[in-house]
């Protein structure tokens, strides 16, 4: 039986992913005492490495994915299980912010394979949960999942692999924009195949992953390491204006959405 | 600059309501428990009714609605001491949170 954890990161001509994963490897290794992968691909990697994974895999990455803001390396996270070398296996994007111990509690769930349904949002309570499209199921996350390796696990990775690979298909029958793939659209439709087309309550983190969302920005409260304080801001527009608004948090994870916020972060 | 000075230079207020949010999050996931094949939460609820039972085993419905069967005494211990310093931790920092008011 081994324990570890997965991270994709692809450097793309606007972020450094790899950057934004040894930050957050060294932080799975704080909190979490857990060996990190890293999954990349040669040219993401660095020529003065400051840390050492416990191991590298590289792959070639599909660069055909891109939003707004540009190419958007994010498909064949499909391939975690068979690339992940632990017999049970955390997979975390690279911009979540590892703060505490809580994921282990992943572990402990009585399932084989886990992901969040629910989300929250920092200062902004009221945010309602992301559905596919309004005739379709809520939106499952992959920012963080715990699988073992189990005959379920590679069945729902290899769905995940067909979804992106039909992604239009999908997006058609469900009513969801498909130029851009999204893993959490993706393992939505891919979960819920490979259970007959319902959605086990055993498979749902219980409790939400917490995200920062937009007008929103994080502060360090001090600049340790492994700092777990944080002020958190927020541009809450009322009657044409903006009123700053903030919150102290600590020891708690989070999902950074906006990347030049997590870079600031890890700096 | 530090937080410190944003905070005073942005003229930011407190938000009493999104803290409140937070915390309640927070702290709701430090209540689960793994224990003896089921998934649980302590909660008074389920602390109540293993308190007012006196069989060795009882048959309760985990959070995945699943009927377990379980040591009492330990499932009580266990759920007893996670309410216990959850709430105690939930107290401090809402304490301390409610001084930025």
């Amino acid at each position: 039986m081994s324990k570890g954890a997965l991270l994709f990161a692809f450097n793309s001509p606007k972020y450094n992913y790899y950057e934004m994963a040894v930050a957050t490897a060294k932080r799975i290794n704080h909190f979490l005492n857990l060996p990190v992968t890293i999954v990349t691909d040669e040219s993401s990697i660095p020529d003065n490495r400051n840390y050492t994974f416990d191991k590298t895999i590289t792959t070639t990455p599909d660069k055909t994915n891109k939003r707004d803001w540009g190419i958007w390396i994010n498909k064949g996270r499909y391939q975690a299980f068979e690339l992940s070398p632990y017999t049970e296996t955390l997979l975390l994007d690279t911009d979540y912010m590892v703060n505490s111990s809580k994921l282990l509690k992943t572990f402990d769930l009585p399932t084989d394979f886990c992901c969040h349904d629910t989300t929250s949002f920092l200062m902004q309570p009221s945010v309602s949960q992301e559905l596919l499209s309004v005739y379709s199921f809520n939106t499952l996350w992959a920012t963080v999942i715990n699988f073992k390796r189990t005959n379920r696990s590679e069945q729902i990775f290899q769905c995940l692999g067909m979804v992106q690979n039909n992604f239009e298909h999908y997006a058609n029958i469900h009513g969801f924009i498909s130029a851009t793939f999204r893993n959490d659209y993706g393992l939505t439709l891919a979960t819920r195949i490979t259970n007959g087309h319902i959605m086990p309550i055993e498979d749902i983190i219980p409790w939400n992953l917490l995200h920062v969302g937009k007008n929103t920005s994080v502060y360090r409260n001090n600049d340790h390491e492994f700092n777990t304080e944080y002020t958190v801001m927020f541009d809450n527009w009322q009657r044409g204006k903006i009123r700053k608004e903030y919150n102290t948090i600590k020891d708690t994870d989070f999902h950074v959405m906006s990347k030049e916020n997590f870079m600031e972060l890890i700096a | 600059m530090d937080t410190k000075s944003l905070i005073t230079e942005a003229k930011a207020r407190f938000n009493h309501n999104s803290a409140k949010a937070y915390l309640k999050d927070k702290y709701d996931s430090k209540f689960i428990v793994a224990d003896q094949n089921g998934l649980w939460r302590a909660n008074l609820e389920t602390i109540n009714f293993l308190t007012a039972t006196s069989d060795a085993e009882v048959i309760i419905i985990d959070t995945f609605n699943n009927p377990v069967k379980v040591i009492r005494q330990e499932l009580l211990d266990k759920l007893s001491v996670v309410y216990k310093t959850t709430m105690e931790e939930w107290y401090n920092e809402w304490v301390e949170l409610e001084k930025n008011r």
